[in-house]
């Protein structure tokens, strides 16, 4: 710029000291007119860094938790991963008016007629049934090694917990170890000495 | 830009392209979600019977029964769970419905709380009775018509109220799901 020029032309800069940290001066930073740029590298840099960081943190696959208001216990335990990872584990998803979502398909146990409902837990049944049959997944004793998990809403009616335990249950399908989903309660006054 | 003469260095603008990366990152902000389960709580059945037979090995093992009703389930804000221990003692849980704010659930934790206490008392003085018998197990029954009616909620607290009390041994019973237990 033009007047940048001029000012630089008429103001005389003092004479720069040596050029070692130890001596370095105030007078040494950029002074205003200077022509100064910033180096935008390390910021396009930092920046892709994010974006890499928060491509390989989404999640795309298909959700398998619904977001439901787990039920309040205190006695939960942590849910660490299996000990055998090659097992895997159902979540089976009982939202509150009484509808399951496992694997994403939707199963209304809480139709209005109770054929609809035979019919709901009919698919379910054989849904479980076919990706349950594997015998590696099988005990010698023909007990699944695959435990379901009730991720279930605090408000949906117990009857519809006890129908999946009962799908579960059933000779074709023989999984008997069901967990329940919780969640502790924030603790503050609310929770009192246990 | 189409007079670039050769020779001549030339100069790209950064601006555009930071301007989309920031948009990517904040695409990526939003849509971000940390898939977290709490905790959970593990409630085996037995393996050598569905779940409503009891084997006749059972018949002579001491045991709890807690019987779940749900009360005036019409009206949702006054519905209440009762649990009727062994028939000799009834507790009522608090009415009302589990969905609400966080205040709401924090003046029903509370009330829960001392329902729950109760509760673990009688179960307490149950266990002694029979001399702290290892053998001992819990049932918690919901029969019909009212018992399937209650909230998860209500039975997830007994649930956690047997385990801290360290009655692990649990079964449930229930009416049959439509279609009977094998289905259809």
């Amino acid at each position: 710029m033009d007047t940048n020029e001029s000012r630089q032309t008429i103001r005389a800069r003092p004479a720069s000291p040596p050029d070692d940290d130890a001596t370095r001066t105030r007078r040494d930073l950029p002074l205003v007119g200077d022509d100064t740029s910033v180096n935008m590298t390390p910021m396009i840099d930092m920046t892709f860094l994010l974006v890499v960081f928060f491509m390989l943190s989404i999640d795309l696959t298909q959700k398998e938790y619904l977001p439901v208001d787990l039920p309040f216990a205190y006695e939960g335990v942590e849910d660490l991963p299996q000990p055998d990872e090659t097992i895997p584990r159902f979540v089976v998803n009982l939202e509150s008016d009484g509808t399951v979502m496992f694997k994403g398909r939707r199963y209304s146990l809480s139709a209005d007629r109770p054929e609809a409902q035979e019919a709901a837990l009919g698919a379910l049944r054989s849904q479980l049934r076919s990706i349950s049959a594997d015998p590696q997944y099988r005990e010698p004793t023909g007990a699944s090694r695959i435990p379901v998990l009730i991720h279930g809403d605090r408000a949906a009616k117990w009857k519809y917990a006890q129908y999946v335990m009962q799908v579960c249950a059933h000779p074709d399908i023989r999984i008997y170890q069901v967990q329940f989903a919780v969640t502790k309660p924030a603790s503050d006054d609310a929770s009192e000495e246990r | 830009m189409v007079d670039i003469k050769e020779g001549e260095e030339t100069e790209m603008n950064m601006t555009p392209m930071i301007d989309i990366v920031f948009q990517l990152i904040i695409f990526f902000l939003i849509t971000l979600k940390f898939k977290t389960i709490d905790e959970r709580i593990d409630a085996n059945m037995p393996k050598d019977r569905g779940p409503n037979i009891t084997p006749p090995s059972f018949e002579d093992k001491p045991k709890v029964k807690l019987k779940v009703f749900r009360k005036n389930k019409a009206d949702e804000a006054t519905a209440y769970t009762l649990v009727k221990i062994d028939n000799s003692h009834r507790v009522r849980l608090p009415s009302g419905p589990w969905k609400g704010t966080q205040e709401d659930n924090q003046a029903r934790l509370k009330a829960y709380g001392e329902a729950m206490a109760q509760i673990r008392a009688i179960l307490i003085a149950k266990r002694q009775a029979v001399l702290n018998d290892p053998e001992l197990y819990a049932e918690i029954v919901s029969p019909k018509p009212d018992g399937g009616a209650v909230p998860e909620g209500d039975v997830i607290s007994l649930l956690d109220t047997l385990v801290a009390v360290g009655m692990t041994d649990i079964r449930f019973e229930g009416a049959a799901m439509p279609g009977g237990v094998l289905g259809r």
